[in-house]
């Protein structure tokens, strides 16, 4: 039995969980998810992890491997590191076997990747430092129509005309959003049109490294925003010769702290077959 | 009294590091009338004849991060890399004002073209091109070499005012082979503990050595090494990998602390070589320029600024290097226009490709600051090799 914790230091929030991996079953025992909100991400990093060490009834010394991921690298007492790319495209199978392709939004950027079916990262391609493809970007306009973050999703969905935002530049965006509340374009339409915005640039970096046509399960924080799976949907579908076929999960914005959980499983089991364990953990 | 601490040292030599004025160089000149300072480049100058004339060899790697280049630009064309503009910089605002004499050693054209300007720009400064060998044999580049540092000996010598004995130049590689020893003992602790030995220090302790006499030097590296043999610091499930092609122009200290961070231990590397160029003593009787001489064409480092005529030697001392510090992979970090290193590298990476090592390559200047790419190929790399490796 291997037991790992996987801690994912992103730009809006700390994710922890811990994971058991037994004769190769995987189970996932906790978790805690803290948002940063200008506090300490080192703080809430040792807050998330004590959390999920109480919920799992487990010390810190039960756990073979403390895995990091997202900015998290600097944590003092992690055994190992994971690029966040590599741990979410772990995360994602966790989700969904099935999955072959994966969108990563976050609040700074947009990842599409595609993997093997052992959550191996094949190619990806992510969005230039551009705002505009951001959950940062979306927290923004939301502020200014004095719209609830979890109500984007639900807004942007019963959209009847949603209205072409510019998709190049976020501060052009913001521009083509203040014109759009000054000629009474309702906010449905005005979120719908962001979604599809941002939709058509993650469609595109799919389809430039063939990842269009797999099963695509979304994750990160703009996972859970059921708008912008649905424009993705759409996006996609858009696109001549491609089969829609995005999915989701509730647990989406853990797939990076899934993921270095269970390649922490991995790699202890892999140092300890190999007879190197004492050299890392 | 109580034996410093590594971050003593290492705060110590990060303000040495910083200090684009060479403050402890200055004091050194000062506190004794008459005294030289000889200063040098990248990547190898044979500082032992320096030493032995009573002079103080002082290592300049062009300014690094922290200093806007403002007259530098004009000198260059655009497409070079940043490391001789930085040293114009230094020489146009004065910050070298206190250096008696300047060498360029044989890199590139680039830095040839340098030693040209500085005779022109500092006309009452020494200057020399020093023209290390291109051909290992001891009849042609022993020979050539031999009387190049002849020649540099003569010249200290009218500028000291004052003989250089083969007594004196016996005693300065004496002093010279026992910094290599500890320098590589130092490189060989790391290998062995590279958690407690982070190589972000290692670089800023080794460097210390390019503005410090050298006994000084011997000293602190040494206080280093037993320190960093008592810290308590947790081993990490990094990659141990080889950094190769850094010889010349300088990476920030970032770019280093960010490989760490992105889950690699440098176990080797090539950065400031000539404090490991030559391998083993240089014996310490009979001819001592000969024995330089022959230290240097048989018994020196391999790099891709160093010419390999045998090409099933080519490449070889990256193999060697992975054997030596069980490096898993070679990182390839080169300064952007690095001739020497970027016209090598395709036929280092076969090497590597046909020996199985994997690796990566990318491309820095001093003053690079931008280190979200490099985390992310160095983070991506060193999950590579943690979770595909066959090991």
């Amino acid at each position: 039995m291997t037991l790992a914790a996987g801690i994912d230091v992103g730009t809006g929030a700390v994710k922890a969980v811990i994971f058991k991996n037994e004769d190769g079953k995987e189970e996932w025992l906790s978790r805690s998810i803290l948002r940063i909100r200008q506090r300490d991400p080192m703080e809430l990093a040792r807050q998330a992890f004590d959390e999920t060490l109480e919920d799992a009834g487990l010390k810190e010394s039960d756990l073979d491997y403390v895995a990091t991921t997202g900015e998290g690298e600097a944590i003092p007492f992690h055994t190992g590191h994971f690029y966040s790319m590599t741990a979410h495209a772990r995360g994602a199978r966790f989700l969904d076997p099935n999955a072959r392709a994966v969108l990563d939004c976050g609040a700074l950027h947009g990842r599409a990747i595609i993997t093997d079916e052992r959550g191996k990262v094949l190619n990806y391609k992510m969005t230039s430092q551009c705002a505009s493809g951001s959950g940062q970007f979306l927290e923004n306009i939301a502020r200014y129509l004095g719209i609830a973050q979890d109500e984007i999703g639900k807004l942007s969905i019963e959209a009847d005309d949603p209205e072409a935002v510019s998709s190049i530049c976020a501060v052009l965006a913001e521009t083509d959003v203040i014109n759009m509340v000054s000629r009474g374009i309702t906010s449905q339409n005005i979120l719908k049109g962001i979604h599809l915005s941002m939709a058509g640039r993650l469609a595109r970096l799919l389809k430039s490294i063939g990842a269009a046509d797999s099963l695509i399960m979304m994750t990160g924080g703009l996972a859970q925003d059921i708008g912008l799976v649905e424009a993705m949907r759409e996006s996609l579908g858009k696109l001549k010769g491609v089969e829609a076929n995005v999915t989701s999960h509730e647990d989406s914005i853990y797939a990076g702290a899934i993921g270095a959980a269970l390649w922490g499983t991995f790699r202890y089991d892999k140092l300890a077959a190999s007879g190197q364990l004492l050299q890392a953990s | 009294m109580s034996s410093p601490t590594t971050t003593e040292i290492v705060a110590r030599c990060q303000e040495l590091y910083e200090d684009l004025h060479f403050t402890a160089a200055r004091k050194w000149k000062e506190a004794e009338p008459g005294r030289k300072v000889i200063g040098y480049m990248p990547v190898y100058v044979p500082r032992e004849i320096i030493h032995a004339a009573g002079m103080l060899p002082l290592g300049i790697v062009g300014g690094g991060d922290n200093l806007e280049v403002i007259h530098g630009d004009a000198y260059y064309q655009s497409y070079i890399c940043r490391i001789p503009r930085s040293t114009i910089e230094l020489g146009v605002t004065g910050r070298l004002d206190f250096v008696d004499g300047m060498l360029f050693p044989s890199i590139c054209d680039v830095i040839r073209n340098l030693s040209g300007m500085w005779k022109m720009l500092f006309p009452e400064v020494y200057s020399k091109y020093f023209d290390v060998p291109q051909t290992y044999e001891d009849e042609i580049g022993g020979t050539f070499y031999t009387n190049e540092m002849a020649e540099f000996r003569k010249d200290l010598e009218e500028i000291g005012g004052r003989k250089i004995t083969d007594e004196g130049l016996h005693k300065s590689i004496e002093v010279y082979n026992e910094n290599r020893r500890i320098i590589r003992e130092l490189y060989d602790q790391r290998a062995k503990t590279p958690w407690k030995v982070p190589a972000a220090e290692v670089y800023l302790v080794v460097r210390a050595g390019l503005v410090l006499p050298v006994e000084e030097h011997n000293e602190l590296v040494l206080q280093y090494i037993e320190a960093a043999a008592k810290e308590d610091r947790p081993i990490r499930d990094n990659s141990r990998v080889v950094l190769t092609g850094l010889f010349c122009e300088q990476p920030p200290l970032n770019l280093i602390k960010s490989l760490e961070l992105s889950g690699c231990y440098v176990v080797d590397d090539d950065l400031l070589l000539i404090t490991r160029w030559l391998i083993g003593d240089v014996p310490t009787d009979g001819d001592p320029l000969h024995n330089l001489s022959q230290a240097f064409l048989h018994h020196s480092e391999s790099t891709a600024a160093k010419y390999e005529p045998d090409l099933e030697e080519k490449g070889q001392f990256l193999v060697r290097a992975v054997k030596r510090t069980g490096a898993e992979g070679v990182i390839f970090a080169s300064t952007s226009f690095c001739d020497p290193a970027l016209l090598d590298r395709p036929m280092l990476q076969n090497v590597l490709k046909d020996a199985g090592i994997p690796f990566i390559a990318f491309k820095y200047a001093e003053n690079s600051g931008q280190m979200q790419p490099i985390r992310e190929q160095a983070g991506t790399f060193a999950d590579s090799i943690k979770l595909w490796s066959a090991a």
